[in-house]
C-alpha cells in the first residue's frame, strides 16, 4: 500500500445502479481503486462495463435516473479529505471541485464542445467560475493554455468555433480547456477513440508531458491495450461493473492471474510476431445486465470455471499492489509463485 | 454572412416570379373583363365599346399573354394592384388600409406565443417527469386540437357577453388612438390567435430542450463546475433555440392563415377579413391580390427566419 | 445525492429488482410502448366511440338531422332532444352524429388520399433522384409557400363548393408535408448498406423502393396521417363556419357551428354550438393522442 499522501482519490466498494425503464442496472456493483500522484491509472475494459459510469460517479455526473448505492468515493485535496458521494450532485461544494480540482474529457471532443460559443470562450467559462481573473487576463490565459497544447497561432484560433478545429485540434482545446485551473485529478474517458492513430500519440503525449509537469493524476478509461502498456503506471480491468483484476502494469498485462484478462490479452494481435499468431476471441458474449449469471460474471464464458463459480467470488490480494477476483486465480499464477 | 443573405434572395425571387405568374394566369381565366380589373368600374361603365378598345390597346389587352403578364407584373412593381370589383376600389388601397390592423394582430401574436411557447417548453423539460410537465403536455395537447374559432367563440361569450370585460370586436372607435384604448381590443383576438402557436412553440421547444440537455456538452459545462442556470440556459437553451426559431418560420403560414378566420370571429378589420369577403363575393383581383401578398410575406418571413437562423448559429453562418 | 421522491421510486424498483419480479418482456415492442402510454390509449378509445357514434347513427338516435319543425325551434336540451334542437328544429344531436360522418370522411380520407399520393410520388422520386425529383420538389415548394387556408379558400372561389371540391382541395394543399416527409425518408434510407445489396441482386426499381423500402418508413408515414387528419378536420370546421366549406345544406361539424356567427346565438343558444365544438375539440384531441404514441412507439431513439 502506498503511503496515504500519495494518493489523490480512493474510491471504496462503490456501487452505482442506474434505474431507468423500472428496472435497476447495477452499472457498478462494488468497486475499489486508487488514483496516485503523478501517477496514470489505466481502467481497461468492454464497452458496457461500467468504465465511463465510474468516471462519472466520481465528478457526480450520473443522469437523474441513478444512484450512489453505497460506497466512499474520497478526494484527498490539500485541505483535508472531501467525500464527495455525500455532496449535494450539482451543489455549490461539488461544482467547486469539478473543473478545478477533478477535470474530465471527454471520447468524442466533436459532441463535446457546445457548437454555438466559440473555444476562447468555453474555455475561458472554466476560468471565470474557479479563478478570480478578469476578462482580460482570461483570454490572456486561454491564448497561453492553447499554445501549452500546441495549437498554432493561438491568438486567432481563440475565436473559432468548434466545427473549424479538425479532430485532434478539438481534443487538445479539450484538454486545454481541462487544464485550465491545474486540477489535481484529470480523468480521460476514451480520450482518442474518435481520432487518427497519428493524432492518438500526440495526445497522449500531451498527457505524460502534463502528468510529469503538474503532477496530475490521470485515470484513463480505455479498451486499447496497446494504450495501456504505453502509459499505464497502474492498471485495473473491469467486467460487467467489477474490478476483477488490478495491478500495477508490468504484473497485470505480463502475469493477468483473472481468466478474463488472460483471455482479453489473447484476443490482440501482437505487433511483430507476424501472421501465425493465434488469436483466440472471448467466447460468448457480455450478458444482459438485466439478466446477469448468479456469481461470477464471467463464468459462463470462461475456460477455468469450476462449480464454486457459481458464488460470486471475493476480492483477494495476490500481493501488495495486485488484487483479483477470482476463486480460481492460482491457476493461473506462473509456477513458483 | 452578406452573401449568404444576397444567395437566399437570389432563390426566393424566381418562386415569387412563378407564383406571380399562376394567379395571373388564375385571374385571366376567371370571368370578369380584364380591363374592368384595370379600372375603376365607376369610370367604365360610362364607357362606349370603341373606348373600352382604346383602352385594351393602351393596356396593351390585345397582346400575347406573356406580354400582357409582363405588363401586369410591372404595375404591379410599381404598386398598381389594380381594382376590386367590388366598389372599384383600388386594391392597393385596401392593403393600405387593411395592413395595419392584422400586422398588429399577427405581430402581437406571434410574439406572445414566441415567448411564452419557449418559456413554458424551457419550464416543461427541465422539469421533466413532474406534475406540471405532464400538465402542460396535456394543455399542449389541448391547444393544438381546439379549433382556433371555437376557442375564440367561447372567449367571446365569457370575457365580452356575459363578463363584459372586453369589447365584443372590432379594432378601435373612431378618435381614440392611445395604446390603452387599443389593448382590450388585441387582447382576445391575439391571444386567441397565439393560442395554437404557443402550444406548438411549446411542445417544440420542450423537445428541442430535452434533446440538448442529453447531448454530451452539457456534460462538459457540468464537468467545468458552472451552476445550474448556466449550463440550463447558456448552454442548453441557447442551442435549443436554434431549431425552435425553423419551426417558428414553419408555423408563421398557419399563423397568416390563422388570422384569416379569428379577424372574421372578432371582426378584425383586418387583410383576412377582406379576403374573406372578396372570397364571398367573387372578387377575384382582389382574391389572387390578397393570396400573391401572402404568398410574398411568407416567402419574406421565412428569409427573415433564415438569416436570424444563421446569426445565432455559427454552424450555418460560416459555411 | 437523489431528491427524497425519486430515492423511493429507485428504493421500489430495486426491492422488486432483488426479489427476482422483474424480467424482460416479450412481444411487440411498439404495440407495448403504445399501450403503455396512457394519452395514446385514452386518444384511441375516445377515437372509437366518436367513429363508432358517428358510423351507427341511426342506432343512436331516430331523428333525421335534415327534418325541418317549426313548431319545435331552439329548444334547449330535453330528454327528447339531448342537445336541443336548433332555429329551424332540427335536432341538434343529430345533426352532430350525421355530421359526424362527413366531417371524419373528409379528414381522414383527404388525410389518407393525400398521404398515399405524397408517399408514392415522395418515395418514388426520392430515392431515383434526377430531374423528376428536382420538379416534384418545386411543386411541393410552390404549394407550401401558401398559407394553407388562402389557398384553400383561393382553389374554393375558383372551383367552386362542393364535398367533393373540398376533398380535392384538402388533398391538393396537403400532400407535399407527406411527399417531403417520404422523399427525406427515401434519401437517407437509400444510402443503406441492403438497399445496395437488393440494387446488385438487379432487383427493378419500384420493388426496392416500394416493397423493400417503405416499409422502413411506416412510422413516420402513420404519424403523419393522423396529424394531417387533425388538421383537415379543423380546416374543414373552419371553413364551412365561415360558409366557404361544405355546402351548408349538409350537416357537418363545421355547417352546424356555422350559426355561432349570430351574437344571438353565442349568448343565447349555447347548445346549438358549444356541444358540437367540444366534440370537435375531443376527437382532434384524440387523433392528436394517437399520432403522439405512434411517434414515440416506433421512434427507436426514444426510450420510456
Amino acid at each position: 500500500m502506498q503511503a496515504a499522501h500519495d494518493i489523490a482519490l480512493s474510491v471504496k466498494d462503490l456501487k452505482t445502479y442506474f434505474y431507468t425503464n423500472n428496472r435497476c442496472n447495477k452499472a457498478i456493483n462494488g468497486v475499489s481503486f486508487e488514483i496516485r500522484k503523478g501517477k496514470t491509472l489505466c481502467v481497461v475494459g468492454e464497452s458496457g462495463c461500467g468504465k465511463s459510469v465510474t468516471a462519472s460517479t466520481i465528478m457526480q455526473l450520473l443522469p437523474a435516473l441513478s444512484r450512489i448505492e453505497q460506497g466512499q468515493v474520497t478526494y484527498h485535496s490539500d485541505n483535508g479529505d472531501v467525500e464527495i458521494e455525500k455532496l449535494e450532485r450539482d451543489g455549490q461544494e461539488m461544482r467547486a471541485i469539478r473543473g478545478s480540482e477533478i477535470a474530465m474529457i471527454f471520447q468524442d471532443p466533436m459532441t463535446a464542445l457546445n457548437p454555438v460559443y466559440t473555444i476562447g470562450f468555453q474555455i475561458g467559462e472554466s476560468l471565470k467560475y474557479h479563478t478570480n481573473l478578469n476578462s482580460k487576463e482570461i483570454r490572456e490565459r486561454t491564448i497561453d493554455l492553447l499554445r501549452d497544447m500546441g495549437i498554432s497561432l493561438p491568438e486567432m484560433r481563440v475565436d473559432d468555433y468548434p466545427h473549424q478545429f479538425s479532430g485532434g485540434m478539438r481534443q487538445r482545446a479539450m484538454i486545454a480547456m481541462a487544464m485550465s485551473c491545474n486540477p489535481k485529478i484529470l480523468i480521460a474517458d476514451e480520450p482518442t477513440t474518435a481520432l487518427d492513430v497519428t493524432i492518438q500519440a500526440q495526445i497522449f503525449e500531451l498527457m505524460e508531458k502534463l502528468k510529469t509537469e503538474h503532477e496530475t493524476a490521470i485515470m484513463l478509461i480505455t479498451h486499447d491495450m496497446g494504450v495501456v502498456a504505453e502509459l499505464a503506471d497502474d492498471v485495473a480491468v473491469m467486467y460487467m461493473g467489477n474490478i476483477v483484476e488490478a495491478g500495477t502494469v508490468d504484473q497485470v498485462l505480463r502475469n493477468p492471474v483473472h481468466p478474463y484478462t488472460r483471455a482479453l490479452l489473447d484476443s490482440i494481435p501482437v505487433l511483430g510476431k507476424g501472421k501465425d499468431q493465434i488469436i483466440s476471441p472471448i467466447s460468448g458474449s457480455t450478458p444482459d445486465p438485466y439478466n446477469r449469471p448468479i456469481g461470477c460474471q464471467f463464468a459462463p464464458r470462461c475456460s477455468y470455471k469450476t462449480d464454486v463459480c457459481d458464488v460470486m467470488p471475493e476480492e483477494v490480494n495476490v500481493d501488495k499492489t495486485r488484487r483479483v477476483m477470482c476463486w480460481n486465480y492460482k491457476d493461473l499464477l506462473p509456477n513458483g509463485e | 454572412m452578406l452573401i449568404y443573405i444576397i444567395r437566399r434572395v437570389l432563390i426566393f425571387i424566381p418562386m415569387l416570379l412563378v407564383i406571380s405568374f399562376l394567379v395571373y394566369g388564375a385571374l385571366e381565366l376567371t370571368p370578369g373583363d380584364a380591363v374592368s380589373a384595370l379600372i375603376n368600374p365607376e369610370v367604365s361603365g360610362r364607357l362606349t365599346e370603341a373606348q373600352f378598345n382604346e383602352l385594351r390597346e393602351a393596356y396593351g389587352l390585345n397582346k400575347s399573354f406573356l406580354a400582357r403578364y409582363g405588363i401586369w407584373l410591372a404595375n404591379v412593381f410599381q404598386g398598381n394592384f389594380g381594382h376590386s370589383l367590388a366598389g372599384g376600389v383600388p386594391i392597393s388601397t385596401i392593403f393600405l388600409d387593411r395592413l395595419p390592423a392584422t400586422l398588429e394582430l399577427s405581430v402581437v401574436a406571434l410574439l406572445f406565443s414566441t415567448i411564452m411557447g419557449c418559456i413554458l417548453g424551457t419550464f416543461s423539460a427541465l422539469k421533466r417527469g413532474s406534475i406540471a410537465d405532464s400538465s402542460l403536455t396535456v394543455v399542449g395537447m389541448l391547444g393544438v386540437s381546439i379549433p382556433e374559432f371555437f376557442f375564440g367563440l367561447v372567449a367571446l361569450l365569457i370575457f365580452a357577453l356575459n363578463l363584459g370585460w372586453l369589447p365584443v370586436g372590432g379594432r378601435l372607435l373612431p378618435g381614440y388612438d392611445s395604446i390603452w384604448d387599443r389593448a382590450p381590443h388585441i387582447i382576445m383576438p391575439a391571444m386567441v390567435l397565439s393560442l395554437m402557436m404557443t402550444a406548438g412553440v411549446m411542445r417544440y421547444a420542450r423537445s428541442s430542450m430535452l434533446d440538448a440537455l442529453s447531448k454530451e456538452f452539457i456534460k462538459t459545462a457540468r464537468s467545468k463546475g458552472l451552476p445550474e442556470w448556466r449550463i440550463n440556459l447558456m448552454h442548453g437553451f441557447r442551442v435549443a433555440l436554434t431549431p425552435v426559431v425553423v419551426l417558428i418560420g414553419f408555423r408563421l403560414p398557419l399563423l397568416i392563415g390563422g388570422s384569416v378566420i379569428i379577424e372574421q370571429v372578432f371582426q378584425w378589420p383586418g387583410i383576412g377579413n377582406a379576403f374573406i369577403a372578396a372570397v364571398r363575393g367573387s372578387d377575384y383581383p382582389l382574391v389572387m391580390m390578397i393570396a400573391l401578398f401572402s404568398v410574398f410575406s411568407v416567402l419574406l418571413a421565412s428569409l427573415v427566419i433564415d438569416v436570424l437562423t444563421a446569426l445565432i448559429d455559427p454552424r450555418v453562418r460560416l459555411n | 445525492m437523489v431528491s427524497r421522491s425519486l430515492n423511493k421510486k429507485f428504493d421500489k424498483i430495486l426491492a422488486r429488482e432483488e426479489a427476482g419480479n422483474l424480467t424482460s418482456k416479450t412481444g411487440n415492442r411498439s404495440l407495448r410502448k403504445m399501450m403503455n402510454n396512457r394519452l395514446a390509449v385514452v386518444g384511441l378509445i375516445l377515437f372509437s366511440i366518436i367513429l363508432f357514434t358517428a358510423v351507427f347513427a341511426p342506432l343512436i338516435t331516430s331523428a333525421d338531422p335534415m327534418k325541418i319543425n317549426l313548431r319545435n325551434m331552439s329548444q334547449p336540451p330535453s330528454w327528447e332532444h339531448w342537445f336541443g334542437t336548433d332555429k329551424t328544429g332540427r335536432d341538434v344531436l343529430a345533426r352532430v352524429l350525421y355530421g359526424g360522418r362527413v366531417s371524419i370522411l373528409v379528414g381522414l380520407g383527404s388525410g389518407i388520399i393525400s398521404a398515399i399520393i405524397g408517399v408514392l410520388i415522395g418515395a418514388y422520386t426520392g430515392y431515383k433522384g434526377g430531374w423528376l425529383d428536382v420538379i416534384a420538389l418545386r411543386v411541393s415548394e410552390l404549394f407550401m409557400s401558401f398559407p394553407q387556408i388562402i389557398l384553400v379558400l383561393l382553389l374554393v372561389s375558383i372551383i367552386g363548393q362542393s364535398l367533393i371540391n373540398l376533398m380535392i382541395i384538402f388533398v391538393l394543399t396537403g400532400w407535399g408535408g407527406m411527399y417531403r416527409m417520404a422523399r427525406a425518408r427515401m434519401l437517407s434510407l437509400r444510402e443503406e448498406e441492403y438497399v445496395q445489396a437488393l440494387q446488385s441482386f438487379g432487383l427493378s426499381t419500384p420493388v426496392i423502393c416500394y416493397k423493400h423500402i417503405l416499409p422502413n418508413a411506416l412510422g413516420p408515414i402513420m404519424v403523419n396521417i393522423t396529424l394531417s387528419t387533425a388538421a383537415f378536420i379543423l380546416a374543414e370546421a373552419g371553413l364551412s363556419f365561415l360558409g366557404l366549406g361544405v355546402p351548408a345544406h349538409i350537416p357537418t361539424w363545421g355547417n352546424i357551428l356555422n350559426v355561432a356567427q349570430e351574437i344571438r346565438v353565442l349568448q343565447n343558444y349555447w347548445w346549438m354550438w358549444l356541444p358540437v365544438g367540444a366534440i370537435i375539440s375531443l376527437f382532434v384531441l384524440s387523433v392528436n393522442f394517437i399520432g403522439d404514441g405512434l411517434r414515440d412507439a416506433t421512434d427507436p431513439s426514444q426510450q420510456g
